[in-house]
């Protein structure tokens, strides 16, 4: 089935999108450029494979993420929240901290945050997937996606208000 | 539900994202109108999700990325047999198959060079999938090393100047033989295989390659180093000589 998709139109529909989502990962142009460029390389071998193909951006955008877990060998299985036991204050956000955000700010922030959270933030505000989406890419629950976005966000928030706080601090205050 | 609760269930509010149509956000934005602490912390955060989403999509493209991808990674084709001429190919392929079954199958030794260049040629023309497309020779050089195969081989000038059109990952006798394909025109490849020198019994001596039909393709045999290499293409032994200079 894939046979029947233009290499070149899927190429140009969604390498942007790839970059960006590898570039939050990574923060190196040339990190972020090999993951795009070994996503394509990995669908010309196994693309074949899929038979649904209304399920190519996610599957594009899954072996991306996987491509950058081999790729750190994370070994570490991340911990699983329900959004229910999520109990923390979120932080009040001030007009002047939103209107100096610029991208190298969030994406320096978003290294900070812990790195079970960074992909399902990144996945959230770049390309604006479902809940459900997100969860199929990353191959985690729908709750689980949940309640990392809760947390993520919370704790992206706090670095960006409080930069000079470690992540750590920040962990022990969001798990009270 | 109270004001905590619905701060909760806000968090992953989307503006602009259809969220407000969703019943999970529903009762939570009712209480943003009963509550106008509630409704200044929503409109902040509202502010915040836009301003990061934002600043997300900001992030700068390479302009030549997608030139790169196209050009290092353009699969001529997944599943070759889809293509209706090569479906044709295919069911040719099969007919030899059949024709060439008592050649194959004659008896003697089932690790001489005979024996390995008709079951090598066999594979390819049966099972025609690659395990990598494209046409960067230096890819596939790589791809095969990365996989334990051989990709330390030397080929011939003329081999080298032709652009590549993907490698497999074969067996012989439980060796692994790498098949690098090169693509003379759309309709016609050149396969070289390629193995260990200890893997086949009467290798050709180096420098003299020995030149023998397998069906409709015709085969040269040279040694080179620790490896056994065998080239199978359309056409005689002078157009395949072309290619060993």
């Amino acid at each position: 089935m894939p046979d029947e998709l233009d290499f070149e139109c899927l190429v140009s529909r969604y390498y942007s999108s790839l970059y960006q989502f590898a570039f939050s990962l990574s923060r190196t142009d040339t990190e972020a450029s090999d993951l795009t460029q070994q996503t394509f390389y990995v669908w010309a071998i196994k693309g074949h494979q899929l038979r649904d193909v209304s399920k190519v951006k996610t599957w594009l955008f899954t072996t991306l993420h996987r491509e950058f877990l081999e790729k750190h060998r994370r070994q570490t299985r991340f911990p699983h929240f329900e959004l229910n036991q999520i109990d923390s204050e979120l932080p009040s956000i001030s007009p002047p901290m939103v209107d100096q955000l610029d991208s190298r700010t969030v994406l320096q922030a978003l290294a900070r945050v812990d790195a079970s959270y960074q992909a399902p933030l990144a996945l959230f505000y770049l390309e604006d997937h479902s809940y459900k989406e997100i969860a199929e890419i990353l191959e985690i629950p729908l709750g689980t996606v949940k309640s990392r976005l809760s947390r993520g966000i919370a704790q992206l928030q706090e670095i960006l208000m409080c930069p000079h706080v470690s992540p750590a601090a920040l962990k022990r205050e969001q798990h009270g | 539900m109270d004001s905590q609760q619905a701060k909760k269930v806000l968090t992953l509010f989307r503006p602009g994202y259809a969220d407000e149509a969703k019943p999970e956000f529903e009762e939570a934005l009712k209480q943003t109108k009963r509550d106008p602490e509630l409704a200044t912390w929503f409109n902040q955060h509202c502010a915040f999700q836009k301003a990061t989403r934002e600043q997300f999509r900001q992030i700068v493209v390479p302009g030549d990325l997608k030139d790169r991808i196209l050009s290092q990674t353009r699969p001529r084709n997944i599943v070759l047999w889809r293509r209706p001429s090569l479906a044709l190919a295919a069911a040719a392929a099969i007919v030899l198959l059949g024709a060439l079954a008592a050649f194959w199958f004659r008896p003697g030794g089932s690790d001489n060079l005979t024996a390995y260049r008709n079951r090598m040629v066999r594979s390819a023309m049966r099972e025609y999938r690659m395990n990598l497309l494209t046409n960067d020779l230096n890819e596939i050089r790589r791809f095969l090393k990365e996989n334990q195969a051989h990709g330390d081989y030397v080929l011939p000038k003329p081999l080298e100047k032709l652009p590549g059109t993907g490698c497999a990952i074969l067996s012989w006798q439980g060796k692994r033989v790498s098949l690098v394909c090169f693509e003379l025109d759309p309709r016609n490849d050149l396969l070289l295989f390629i193995t260990d020198r200890k893997t086949v019994s009467n290798a050709p001596p180096a420098g003299k390659p020995q030149f023998a039909p397998v069906g409709k393709l015709m085969t040269a045999s040279w040694t080179a180093a620790d490896k056994v290499y065998v080239l199978a293409g359309l056409g005689d032994q002078k157009s395949l000589q072309q290619y060993l200079k």
